[in-house]
């Protein structure tokens, strides 16, 4: 699992350019958006992209992405359940 | 704040997906006949997976009426513009160069992108089509449509994405009143691409079925194709060419939401300051307005906000006047959205109609505004329309029967 | 008619380090290369890093450039922000293209998408500074910023208590500099910044980028470098001469009584005859003075002309390695006229007096 967290930070440091970021800075349990990471709706569909290209996961609507994408845990979590 | 001395609309020309002039397009909307179908003529992956209001005539179709040559480059956007400002011109019934300083401002968020998206690596091995270089740059339709026409005294193009060709039609207003021009035609023309068609797509956005907007199951829009360009002129200048304006335009505001690249603020900021200042600027009332043609993309996020603007105007469901969003017959023409509304919107005030809102069955259940879904007969002396933008560029038009 | 606007702040990204606290093209970087991509400022300096995360080059220059103008001007918010720009975001626009080339029908991201749109900059700048008010994009070719300048003098006629934004903002694209080379447009050898003018000059254009913004309203202030008096574009013209005697005179000036004047002069042997001619002629007796030699060509250059002609004002000195002829310069410059056009097409010009 921890593995998997890891990966999924690097990952998401890469595809959103949060180059100032790295993957120790990042909790398995801080949130990703609002008031957390500041992230937006924008970056929520960049992280449906990530889910399909790199985990076969596909979201059609981007309103499930809210709960999935709430801390890079409730991600793993996710990937996990679903990943063929 | 002393209201606009109003601008004589004297002509107008419009093509969408529901006809190719503008008694084609009016038949249709009093017909409920819309355009949205599968795409069957652009390249693309999505043909005949997606649904969008194409324009049922190809290039070369376009090409032949327009009596152009074969070997001059052209893309659709300009063919578009070019078959709708005809119409403008010949309705306002003038001829350029007759004396009266005339402008041409156009609107395109799409520009040449249809020709480079398809000539992208063949530009670089083959010089076959390498004319088509120079149509890329956003601004060029406009200068190939002054040409066409003999237009000359001033150009621009405005890109502000789906709001830029309520701008242009602000801007056109702006410059007559500042004593700039005493005519200019306005408008905005967008043809499909699959930029656009995947954009949205990749938004998520882009509805697998037909657009239902202001509905509470709402999923997204169908773009489609248009053009359409009104002829604006100074009130003295119809009145000395014995012209006699098809309507007025009588109120403009333009605002930016400030909230998001792309999403609209859940208040409808942006949308609210749009419609004020168009009031503002006109000296009327909410209440005298007689129709609201809406943006309503159907998006989730778009109806949301402009119907909370609109609440936030009225203050309750049941005092907004009756509003529909015509994009369910059209498809969202992006830059060109502004300006074929334009067009339906004089059109209401022409023929004392108010068009049906098509696909609607249940109100969005936080707003509970319910717009009008059957062709109704009914006075209207002033209309306003709405459009929006990505980046937040929010604007609005307000014409009138009279100016008075 | 629109009254002059006055100009009470600028800021400049381009290839030189215009952004730097007391340059003024006395010093001149150079380049042996085409295109030439703007300098870098320290953006982070004005903006959040994440928001600077997904911002292009536009977005980055365009934001950078009207903080420096702000700052100059001593106000932290405007009512209204217009701009130019030829091309718009155009590294976005060709990532999008390229994406849908090869992977149209998967899930594609959206964010070269949402930013390729012209208006991201000036967007980009509304929410920057929390700006509701008037929002606009002019995107007409090389005549894109003179439309903005246009569109800010009705503006603030309309609105004279209103303090506002202005610029004009152009990038680089990778191959759409290719396809301007397969156009023609560019200087394939010895392209060099400073480009030799005149009898030097060679065919094609040097491409680069960059972005220049002003801070105007209808009222002179402590800060104010000069003003703007009025501005004219013409697609096409017979005779750039009789364009520009008719606009001297729509403003009721005379030629000699400028006390210099800006020409578009680019190294590109097809066109600069258009200013020469002008030189000998209408300009004779006028110190003339080029620009695009050393910050390149782009469709909103000419706003760096506007910088440059209120930097003059500022500091009453014309930087040797701009001025072309040997006139003797007036003790003080109180009066210049801007003229450019590019390829022979989007003539302008625009009246800026002290």
């Amino acid at each position: 699992m921890s593995e998997l967290t890891q990966e999924l930070k690097a990952k998401i440091i890469t595809q959103l350019n949060l180059e100032d970021l790295t993957v120790d800075d990042l909790d398995d349990h801080t949130p990703l958006f609002g008031d957390g990471l500041g992230l937006d709706s924008i970056d929520a569909l960049e992280l449906i992209v990530m889910l399909d290209k790199s985990y076969g996961i596909k979201l059609s609507d981007p309103k499930e992405g809210r709960k999935v994408f709430e801390t890079v845990q409730t991600m793993a979590d996710f990937i996990e359940a679903n990943r063929k | 704040m002393t209201p606009i001395v109003p601008i004589a609309v004297t002509g107008m020309g419009a093509i969408s997906a529901i006809g190719n002039n503008v008694t084609e397009n009016f038949r249709s909307l009093v017909d409920s006949k819309h355009g949205i179908a599968p795409i069957r003529q652009l390249d693309t992956w999505h043909r005949e997976r997606l649904l969008a209001g194409e324009i049922h005539m190809d290039n070369a179709e376009l090409y032949d009426r327009l009596q152009l040559s074969r070997e001059a480059a052209y893309t659709r956007s300009t063919l578009l513009a070019l078959m709708a400002t005809k119409e403008a011109i010949e309705t306002a019934a003038f001829k350029p160069g007759d004396g009266y300083r005339t402008g041409l401002i156009s609107a395109t968020t799409v520009g040449g992108m249809d020709a480079t998206e398809r000539y992208y690596d063949d530009y670089l091995v083959s010089e076959k089509n390498r004319s088509f270089i120079q149509t890329h740059p956003c601004g060029y339709a406009a200068e190939q449509m002054g040409k066409y026409f003999g237009v000359s005294d001033f150009i621009t193009t405005i890109s502000t994405a789906c709001s830029s060709a309520a701008n242009a039609i602000m801007l056109g207003a702006r410059m007559i009143r500042a004593g700039q021009l005493d005519r200019a035609i306005v408008g905005g023309t967008d043809c499909l691409s699959r930029f656009t068609i995947n954009g949205f797509n990749s938004l998520m956005i882009y509805t697998d079925g037909h657009c239902k907007p202001f509905d509470e199951n709402r999923n997204g829009l169908n773009l489609g194709e248009a053009a359409a360009y009104l002829v604006l002129e100074a009130p003295e200048v119809a009145r000395k060419r014995m012209k006699s304006p098809i309507a007025y335009l009588t109120g403009y505001g333009n605002a930016n939401d400030a909230f998001h690249q792309t999403a609209s603020s859940d208040n409808g900021e942006g949308a609210y300051l749009a419609m004020r200042r168009a009031l503002e600027v006109s000296g009327l009332n909410p209440r005298d307005i007689d129709y609201v043609n809406a943006h309503g993309t159907a998006t989730p996020n778009n109806d949301l906000a402009e119907g909370n603007a609109l609440l936030r105007i009225y203050g309750s469901a049941s005092a907004i006047p009756p509003f529909s969003s015509t994009k369910a017959f059209t498809g969202h023409t992006l830059a060109a959205a502004g300006a074929i509304e334009a067009v339906f919107s004089i059109l209401a005030l022409q023929h004392q109609v108010v068009f049906p809102n098509l696909n609607f069955s249940q109100p969005i259940a936080s707003l509970g505004i319910v717009p009008q879904t059957a062709l109704t007969e009914q006075r209207i002396d002033h209309v306003l329309s709405n459009s929006f933008g990505f980046g937040g560029n929010c604007s609005t038009l307000l014409f009138s029967k009279d100016h008075d | 008619m629109t009254k002059p606007i006055y100009i009470h702040g600028s800021g400049c990204v381009s290839v030189q380090p215009t952004f730097e606290a007391g340059y003024f093209f006395d010093h001149v970087t150079s380049y042996t290369q085409n295109p030439v991509p703007a300098l870098d400022p320290d953006y982070k300096a004005f903006i959040p890093a994440l928001q600077l995360r997904r911002m292009n080059k536009s977005m980055r220059m365009a934001i950078f450039a009207s903080r420096m103008a702000m700052q100059q001007a001593g106000i932290t918010t405007v009512d209204a922000i217009i701009t130019g720009s030829g091309l718009g975001c155009l590294r976005d626009s060709e990532r999008f293209v390229e994406a849908l080339r090869t992977d149209e029908g998967s899930l594609l991201n959206p964010t070269p998408f949402i930013q390729s749109t012209h208006n991201m900059a000036a967007a980009a700048l509304a929410l920057s500074l929390g700006c509701k008010g008037y929002n606009m994009t002019y995107v007409n070719n090389a005549n894109s910023f003179e439309s903005a300048l246009l569109d800010a003098m009705i503006y603030l006629t309309e609105h004279p208590a209103a303090t506002i934004l202005l610029g004009g903002v152009d990038e680089l694209g990778e191959r759409t500099t290719q396809f301007w080379d397969l156009a023609n447009y560019l200087k394939r050898d010895d392209a060099t910044i400073p480009t030799p003018l005149i009898e030097q000059a060679t065919p094609g254009e040097i491409a680069t980028e960059g972005a220049t913004f002003f801070v105007a309203s209808q009222e002179p202030g402590d800060h104010t470098f000069g003003k703007i008096r009025a501005v004219e574009t013409r697609l096409e013209v017979d005779a750039p001469e009789i364009f520009i005697s008719g606009f001297l005179q729509r403003n009721g000036i005379e030629a000699e009584t400028l006390d210099a004047v800006v020409l578009g002069y680019n190294g590109d042997s097809r066109y600069d005859e258009i200013y020469r001619t002008l030189g000998s002629s209408l300009f004779a007796n006028l110190p003339q003075i080029a620009f695009k030699h050393v910050v390149g060509e782009y469709d909103t250059v000419v706003a760096a002309a506007l910088f440059l002609a209120l930097g003059i004002f500022q500091r009453q000195h014309v930087p040797q390695r701009l001025l072309l002829n040997h006139s003797s310069i007036p003790p003080i410059l109180r009066r210049i006229l801007i003229y450019t056009q590019r390829r022979g097409q989007n003539h302008s010009v625009i009246l800026v007096e002290k």
